[in-house]
């Protein structure tokens, strides 16, 4: 198979942002124009992530931000759902040897659109699930308290990934929540649906986040450092909540799929660290066993271990995570994006400590995590 | 006899989620023209084209479009259509509308809009008045709402 | 192009108002059908990718998450690829590319619509933003105006494009009676289409498609397994897609440059040079039957200005020169998601000689295409009964 290698990835900042969705796009994919030095003519081909549902209101998402995205008359395709397909999509059409650079690009206002909750509520089908109130927090919430109780996990252990993952955000300029909280802080918000405490919930935020991919012998000539991508995986879960077991989710057979593809065979040692999707905090924890970064039912020792701290064995989310920044489609792109910026070490004031040969970016949405993806990225 | 088999029954439903969408300064100036009675649109400084309503980069050139141009209220009809059915939105008092795109002098694209200003409920009438290529003007209304609305109709020139 | 990449097989629902069936039920239909076509097991598929108008048209958000079973999508990589109309093109392309990468032997690719369940037009019209462009639009008032330009530009005398139009609309009703899985199978004549009440002028009712529930799945394979899988598959031999900006008045839409660009893409990976000539069958997405002369132009099948006088003259009808839409096109069935993948299907069902009462007799090399968005996408996809 062919390489294809990270070249610049730009993000927008962190901030609610006044700028209409067409400025805001077009900023971000802009500096990363200019910070590689292309025209926006002279990139092969376009893919774009955005949700139609979480769209500022306006459907056929692609329709409008095909002008911003810079796909006027380019070949173009855009992938509905977290953006981190629209990444590996780009691959693909490298790979496939039909174009030599790529223009990858996720977008959202979350402050343009409704609760995430009223958007979530319409995954649940009308007459069986919808009715009862689901939606991906509520689903979260039972998820936690089955993992709370059948591993013996702590509520204690579940905030320290809060106090973990927001203490990373200080340090990235990039991200929405900029607040140092306690675990006792944590342990003291609203229970909105118990278990799930009110800071163990991640905001609605307003994030582009763009990147250009290209084959192996393009991106030697445009970056001294390309990241090259090694392996992906993607799973999805049955349906009906009921259906499943909530604490053995198609993330393990995702992971089983990049680690395949990427040649690992102990992720535990071969991955210096890892970007990983948690809207809710318990999630870091199930998500890491998962991905068999600990064993199962360990995610509680992980944390209390202090590995997965910017300083430990096995840093985990040093970008602050979706907790400190919830652009919810285009999150799987800026986990991506982290690990690649982690590998190229110019991660700026959040790069970890240790040289970063392999890193891991996961990304997920539906209830309970229902598709799961991962993306494993190398020196 | 064998019992009629139920047919599968449907079931109704509606759904809304609100949104709250920004402008950004790019349309916020434009509409605060519009409130004076003022269409500008954007110069590209690489292409030269103008394009209404104002834009804040050029789609084709990607640069930003940073010089404002108030342009001509008057202009060419490129196309135009006669609405006369009912749909989501539109309520029976409501039509026939005629939409057109119009060419504003000095600019290089077209803009939606809205004929007006005789009896439109006269199809052969509006055939008769509304050409490809015909001049147009706008029409505002009095009280303005820094929204496109404010251009009440676009007037057919004789 | 990678590695080449073959249909294996097709499947498509009855197409109609469906509402004996659920949602889901209604894509089971189609991809229980393909892997009956095709003849392997879903164990035996690689990944899959799925796409419909936006979903919310249905009132359900993200409802690959409620196919995932019926797609038997359940433990494997699903993508999902949407682009407005032009959706069931972009989703092959996904799926073509998946297979091409290296990445996936066998993919499947699903694309449904059930329109029946929800307000299509309500949808549609918040494609535009509410502030800049006048919401007042809709899929037909767009298309209308669309064709008025055209006319316009072209200085075209409106008995002539309404009688050219008139023609495509009998040939697709015709051919849709004569297609057993065709949403609308009624004949009509030549003066029913021109004399048809006028919906939004010019467009008549008899020139617009309807509102169809339906879904349409198609396995791609590797040249390797396809050759192992299935004694004749279609080869996908070009593809091409391309967008325009998103105020409509940016860029003509009587010469559609994304249209052109597309094809000329497609064309230029399959070798072809003369499209009319060289093609046996073209699957054309028409909505809307003014459109299609358009596309006529613009997929290069005939002259720009000129495709009312090859219309009239007979060269697209059946028996012309080359075959538009033996499907009944867009006119007689439109479940907008899966209407572009089965352009596509139907293409692959003629030159592999599965197409049944709706075979062009020795077909070997199909075009199919689609358009969407704010008269701004138009992708296209070649395949040839040749590797």
């Amino acid at each position: 198979m062919k390489k294809v290698g990270i070249v610049e990835v730009t993000q927008s900042p962190g901030a609610e942002s006044s700028l209409s969705l067409m400025e805001f796009t077009y900023k971000t994919v802009k500096e990363l124009l200019d910070k590689v030095g292309m025209r926006r003519d002279e990139v092969d081909t376009y893919v774009m992530a955005s949700s139609d549902v979480l769209h500022s209101g306006m459907s056929c998402a692609n329709s409008f931000d095909i002008d911003a995205t810079g796909g006027f008359l380019k070949p173009f395709s855009r992938t509905e759902g977290d953006a981190i397909t629209a990444f590996v999509y780009g691959c693909m059409r490298i790979m496939s040897g039909n174009y030599d650079t790529a223009l990858i690009v996720g977008l959202i206002k979350g402050s343009e659109n409704a609760d995430n909750d009223t958007i979530t509520s319409c995954f649940a089908d009308p007459f069986y699930s919808r009715p009862t109130g689901i939606n991906e927090t509520t689903a979260a919430a039972m998820q936690m308290r089955l993992y709370l109780q059948r591993y013996g996990i702590t509520e204690e252990q579940c905030a320290k990934v809060v106090v973990k993952n927001l203490g990373n955000a200080l340090f990235n300029p990039y991200t929405h929540i900029k607040k140092r909280v306690s675990v006792e802080d944590v342990l003291g918000s609203e229970r909105i649906c118990d278990p799930l405490k009110a800071m163990e919930c991640a905001p609605k935020s307003d994030g582009v986040c763009a990147m250009l991919l290209a084959s192996e012998e393009k991106a030697k000539e445009l970056t001294d450092k390309p990241v090259w991508f090694k392996g992906w995986g993607a799973s999805m879960d049955t349906f009906y909540l009921g259906d499943r077991d909530l604490l053995d989710t198609p993330l393990k057979s995702a992971a089983a799929s990049a680690y395949k593809m990427a040649g690992i065979s102990n992720p535990r040692k071969a991955i210096d660290m890892a970007e990983i999707c948690e809207p809710y905090a318990f999630q870091e924890l199930l998500w890491c066993e998962q991905l068999g970064l600990c064993g199962q039912g360990e995610g509680g020792k992980l944390i209390d271990s202090g590995a997965t701290q910017m300083n430990g064995s096995l840093p985990v989310n040093p970008s602050g995570g979706v907790l400190a920044m919830n652009p919810y489609v285009s999150r799987g792109l800026y986990r991506v994006a982290e690990a690649a910026l982690q590998i190229k070490g110019k991660a700026g004031e959040h790069q970890i400590d240790k040289k970063v040969n392999t890193a891991l970016a996961h990304a997920t949405y539906g209830f309970c995590g229902q598709w799961q993806g991962v993306v494993i990225l190398g020196s | 006899m064998a019992e009629e088999k139920e047919r599968p029954r449907t079931i109704e439903a509606v759904g809304t989620a609100p949104f709250e969408m920004a402008l950004g300064p790019t349309w916020t100036r434009f509409f605060e023209g519009i409130k004076e009675e003022k269409i500008f649109g954007t110069r590209c400084k690489k292409c030269g084209r103008v394009l209404v309503p104002a834009r804040p980069f050029c789609p084709r050139c990607f640069e930003p479009m940073e010089e404002w141009v108030e342009v001509a209220q008057e202009g060419t009809i490129v196309t135009w259509s006669y609405i006369d059915y009912t749909y989501f939105g539109l309520e029976d008092d409501m039509i026939p509308v005629v939409p057109a795109t119009i060419k504003l002098d000095g600019t290089d694209t077209s803009w939606w809009g809205v004929i007006g200003g005789f009896d439109i409920k006269d199809f052969d009438l509006v055939a008769k008045k509304v050409k490809v290529g015909g001049r147009v003007k706008a029409v505002w209304r009095k009280e303005k709402r820094g929204c496109v609305q404010d251009i009440e109709y676009w007037k057919v020139i004789e | 192009m990678g590695r080449a990449v073959g249909i294996i097989g097709t499947g498509q629902t009855k197409h109609g108002r469906r509402d004996d069936v659920s949602y889901p039920d209604l894509v089971r239909e189609a991809v229980n059908a393909a892997f009956e076509d095709a003849g392997i097991t879903p164990e035996d598929i690689d990944g899959v990718v799925f796409g419909s108008m936006p979903s919310m048209m249905e009132g359900m958000a993200y409802n690959h998450f409620y196919f995932a079973d019926a797609m038997r999508a359940v433990g494997k990589p699903i993508l999902r690829a949407e682009t407005c109309g032009s959706t069931g093109q972009s989703i092959a392309h996904t799926g073509v590319h998946w297979v091409s990468s290296g990445m996936a032997d066998i993919v499947l690719v699903v694309g449904s619509e059930k329109q029946h369940e929800g307000d299509a037009q309500a949808t549609m019209m918040t494609i535009l933003e509410p502030f800049l462009q006048l919401s007042a639009g809709g899929a037909p008032v767009a298309f209308s105006m669309q064709s008025r330009e055209w006319m316009g530009y072209y200085h075209i005398a409106e008995e002539k494009a309404r009688e050219a139009a008139a023609i495509i609309s009998v040939d697709c009703h015709n051919a849709g009676a004569n297609n057993p899985l065709a949403h609308i199978r009624k004949r009509f004549t030549k003066e029913e289409v021109m004399n048809a009440p006028i919906i939004t002028y010019p467009v008549r009712l008899l020139d617009v498609c309807p509102s169809s529930d339906g879904a349409c799945a198609v396995i791609f394979a590797s040249e390797e397994k396809a050759k192992k899988i299935c004694e004749t598959p279609a080869w996908v031999k070009g593809m091409g897609f391309r967008g325009e900006e998103y105020f409509i008045g940016d860029s003509s839409k009587a010469v559609w440059q994304s249209a052109i660009e597309a094809s000329r893409e497609a064309y230029k990976q399959a070798g072809i040079t003369n499209p009319r000539k060289e093609l046996d069958v073209a699957e054309i997405y028409n909505p809307f039957s003014y459109q299609e002369l358009m596309f006529l132009e613009c997929l290069g099948l005939c002259p720009l200005g000129k495709a009312a006088d090859y219309v009239i003259d007979g060269v697209f009808s059946p028996g012309g020169e080359l075959s538009c839409d033996p499907s009944g096109g867009v006119l007689c069935t439109n479940p907008i998601g899966a209407t572009g993948l089965i352009r596509l299907a139907e293409a692959a069902m003629q030159v592999t000689g599965k197409a049944g009462s709706r075979q062009i007799e020795g077909a070997k090399l199909a075009l199919s295409h689609a358009m969407g968005g704010a008269e701004q996408f138009n992708g296209v996809t070649i395949v040839g009964s040749e590797l």
